[in-house]
């Protein structure tokens, strides 16, 4: 795969904010404007060509050939072709994506996909607090797309979430899926303290669950069509990243009954 | 022309414009996947009478469906998607949500879409929830027996063809009919078509009008062999029965890989089963746009 390649110079000495270096931004502009978009985030203003050396050419394809923890919001707003991080990144990644990959080979920060539309992010090591959750000022966390974390997630992921897949091959942090409004959060390997605090709709799907909110009611064991639709679905669209399926009856908790309660809590039985 | 023994008319069948959608039912077991394809199809022999000509197209293995039980496609047509869409609403409503285990699916891929559960999900007086998947969004309404899963749209084509047939004549009633319900077991075989009427046979195949006012419709009187005599009959003195297969198909290919299987099928067990001639029904050509000669659809 041909494309942008952006190698840092050495390691930032402050946050950089890369929004702009996308697919489609970046397709009409020769290196020389390239090299003069600011990424810095103080007063020094620094330029893409203070911090990356640039390489290839513009094509469907961006990548970031070292990552840092400073690296903010890369693949935002991305609505077509890939973006690659082969390192870690920082805050926001694949914030308000609508299209397109972002495969980051490391870890991510905090706000990984936050107003996510649509597209696939992905994630090799462990995602920080508040996966795909709702940023301060947004009317909603996640509204479409798939996330997949092969190690672990943070706490409050899917805060406020309306539409889409987290899928966390590890375990998820506290809270996972407050305030939810729909969509689905699928872990591996459980779930840590009170799921579903305030959810109204949605479903989580895991092994175990460390504690459970009071405010969950168990409805018994179930062998539910739409686990076997969701499976086929997302083996079909994501390979060999979908999550073990689940075979046979789960558990049923519904919640959270201190609002609506359409929420579940589904415990592979 | 004979062929096989058999006289092949030089005429053709002619068919019309339709549109069609389609489901994808589910269940525990093909037995109760089928059930609720029977019964959806229950009432939906011709369109004129019944609203939607209904049937099922072929079953699907585990491997086929959206959520990995066997299942049964069933096919709709009619005048027009405004038409179809009460009929699907209906027919899913009270014979596939009411069947156990069921699910149902969109089974006609198009970008123009009817209502599928968007009806039926009431049903769950507030309970159903919904989930969307890619582009697809899925109603789980809480029924005794758990839930009853059904996708909100399925697609509609317009450029679907009713009214593809095949009349056979012969000289044994009996082996008549086993030659026509072994024509077709071979249209099961063809994908995208139905044969809406009981097995697949009509026997009272019909004209356009009558003498009674209101009629749009009345006995195809030039068949019927105990009129022969006293109308202008279209059949040979050792004609003694004539049965009807009417074929419905979401192309107008598939119409006629249909008709082709019938004719090969009718040509070589109907000789033994007392089939004389085969002819086909139509208008002078002046209703439908597609025409089926079928001496090009002959093996």
């Amino acid at each position: 795969m041909s494309g942008l390649t952006f190698r840092l110079k050495a390691a930032p000495d402050e946050r950089l904010d890369v929004s702009e270096l996308t697919p489609r931004r970046l397709a009409s502009l020769s290196q020389g404007d390239i090299e003069r978009i600011v990424v810095g985030s103080t007063k020094r203003q620094l330029k893409v060509g203070d911090v990356f050396a640039l390489g290839g050419r513009a094509a469907d394809s961006v990548r970031f050939e070292s990552g840092s923890s400073r690296l903010d919001f890369i693949g935002s707003r991305l609505d077509e072709g890939t973006v690659i991080v082969d390192g870690d990144v920082g805050d926001y990644a694949g914030r308000e994506m609508s299209g397109g990959r972002l495969d980051i080979r490391g870890d991510s920060g905090a706000f990984l996909a936050s107003g996510l539309k649509g597209g696939l992010v992905t994630v090799k090591g462990s995602a920080g607090n508040q996966v795909g959750a709702q940023r301060a000022g947004d009317k909603f966390g996640m509204m479409g797309g798939i996330v997949v974390i092969e190690g672990h997630a943070g706490d409050r992921v899917g805060d406020r979430m309306r539409r889409g897949t987290i899928i966390v091959r590890g375990r998820c942090g506290s809270i996972a899926g407050t305030r939810m409004l729909g969509g689905t959060i699928w872990t591996d390997q459980g779930f840590g303290a009170n799921p579903g605090l305030l959810m109204r709709r949605g479903t989580l799907i895991g092994p175990n669950v460390e504690k459970l909110l009071a405010t969950f009611v168990d409805t018994g064991k179930h062998d539910l069509v739409i686990l076997r639709v969701l499976s086929r679905y997302l083996a079909a669209t994501l390979g060999p990243l979908a999550p073990r399926p689940i075979t046979g009856p789960v558990r049923k908790y519904a919640g959270d009954l201190a609002t609506i309660g359409k929420g579940e809590l589904l415990i592979a039985a | 022309m004979k062929v096989n023994g058999i006289t092949i008319d030089d005429t053709f069948a002619e068919a019309f414009g339709m549109s069609s959608t389609g489901v994808i039912i589910t269940a525990d077991s093909p037995r109760w996947a089928r059930q609720a394809a029977v019964t959806m199809s229950g009432f939906g022999t011709s369109v004129i009478g019944c609203g939607a000509e209904v049937g099922i197209d072929r079953e699907l293995k585990p491997e086929e469906t959206p959520d990995g039980r066997p299942g049964v496609r069933v096919l709709l047509f009619g005048f027009s998607p405004d038409a179809l869409a009460p009929q699907l609403k209906n027919r899913v409503g009270q014979c596939v949500l009411t069947s156990p285990g069921s699910a149902c699916y969109a089974g006609v891929d198009a970008k123009r879409r009817i209502g599928l559960g968007q009806g039926p999900r009431y049903f769950g007086d507030g309970f159903q929830t919904a989930k969307i998947l890619g582009k697809n969004r899925y109603w789980r309404i809480p029924v005794m027996d758990g839930e009853f899963v059904v996708e909100e749209t399925s697609g509609v084509v317009t450029d679907a063809v009713g009214g593809g047939n095949v009349l056979i004549l012969g000289n044994d009633r009996t082996g008549l009919l086993s030659a026509a319900e072994a024509a077709v077991a071979a249209i099961a075989e063809v994908p995208d078509v139905i044969t809406p009427f009981p097995g697949g046979i009509v026997r009272s195949g019909s004209k356009v009008g009558s003498k009674y006012k209101g009629m749009v419709a009345s006995t195809n009187d030039a068949f019927c062999p105990t009129l022969r005599g006293r109308v202008k009959s279209e059949l040979g003195p050792d004609t003694v029965a004539v049965l009807e297969i009417v074929i419905d198909g979401l192309s107008s290919k598939s119409v006629a890989d249909a008709m082709k299987a019938a004719l090969k099928s009718l040509i070589e067990v109907g000789p033994s089963k007392g089939v004389t001639r085969i002819s086909a029904g139509n208008y002078g050509g002046k209703l439908g746009q597609h025409h089926y000669h079928l001496r090009e659809l002959l093996p």
